[in-house]
């Protein structure tokens, strides 16, 4: 692992614990992105009738699928495509932006697909395919972000028949 | 995350976002923001607590009625271990 890497885990091992720092730096240190205006789509079905969608920022990605970009200072802004039927066994987590030792053990904590398929009885179906970023993107890569990555998953979600997307953080 | 869930939702698809930082949900918000007074990086819950995480998932997807307008933002009232999480798909919960 190369000495930036190291710096990063280290890094947000001390704010994941840290959580006022975390709290004051997001208040205060980040500035918006986007424009003012927020996008608007009624539901057309109850959620517990629909077909559910996941898409985390939080790296989670099929172990058998290529890690995020840990190297690039701007982020990763790829995305990787996640079976609904996967195991939970199968996935793993590639982010040195946050200290994913809770969701290492149990990747629910951050990616709720088992919690999801068990809300079945209720109604609740789950889509084929959810979504996995890694939600460290700057410059450049949120410029990819918003011009190609975020679009394809977003025309994917359309050609499945998604409902209703539920998104997670790291 | 909110850049991601606006371009989702501009094609048509409602969108919840969970977040444990409020500040950051108030800078980019996502159509529909579900705040949860957790840690970072379990924003469900605790590793294993698997009724905690399905409440606190069944509350954000019940964000999809609660809020009507964009860049709405609710916060959940869970206060990690010191809550008591009902479970959805117990009988009696209210939803099954």
């Amino acid at each position: 692992m190369s000495l930036r890497r190291a710096w990063h885990r280290l890094l947000s091992s001390w704010y994941t614990r840290a959580h006022w720092w975390a709290t004051l730096y997001a208040r205060w240190g980040l500035v918006p992105v986007g424009g003012a205006v927020v996008p608007w789509a009624a539901p057309r079905v109850p959620f517990h009738h629909g077909r559910i969608a996941l898409v985390t920022a939080a790296g989670v990605h099929p172990r058998s699928a290529p890690p995020f970009d840990m190297e690039n200072p701007r982020g990763d802004a790829s995305f990787r495509e996640i079976r609904g039927d996967v195991a939970a066994s199968q996935l793993m987590i590639t982010h040195d932006y946050y200290d994913h030792a809770a969701a290492d053990l149990d990747v629910n904590t951050v990616f709720p697909l088992e919690r999801l398929r068990e809300l079945a009885p209720l109604g609740v179906r789950v889509a084929p395919r959810h979504f996995g970023f890694m939600g460290h993107v700057l410059g450049a890569e949120r410029e990819r972000l918003t011009r190609e990555t975020a679009p394809e998953v977003a025309r994917r979600l359309v050609a499945d028949g998604v409902t209703h997307a539920v998104f997670t953080p790291g | 995350m909110g850049l991601i869930a606006r371009e989702v939702e501009g094609h048509g698809i409602p969108t919840v976002a969970l977040s444990v930082l409020g500040g950051a949900t108030a800078k980019t918000p996502a159509p529909r923001n579900v705040v949860v007074r957790f840690r970072l990086g379990q924003v469900l819950g605790e590793p294993g607590a698997v009724v905690q995480q399905r409440r606190v998932l069944w509350d954000a997807l019940g964000a999809f009625a609660l809020i009507a307008q964009p860049g709405g933002v609710i916060e959940l009232s869970y206060r990690w271990k010191r809550s008591t999480y009902v479970d959805p798909l117990e009988p009696g919960s209210g939803v099954s």
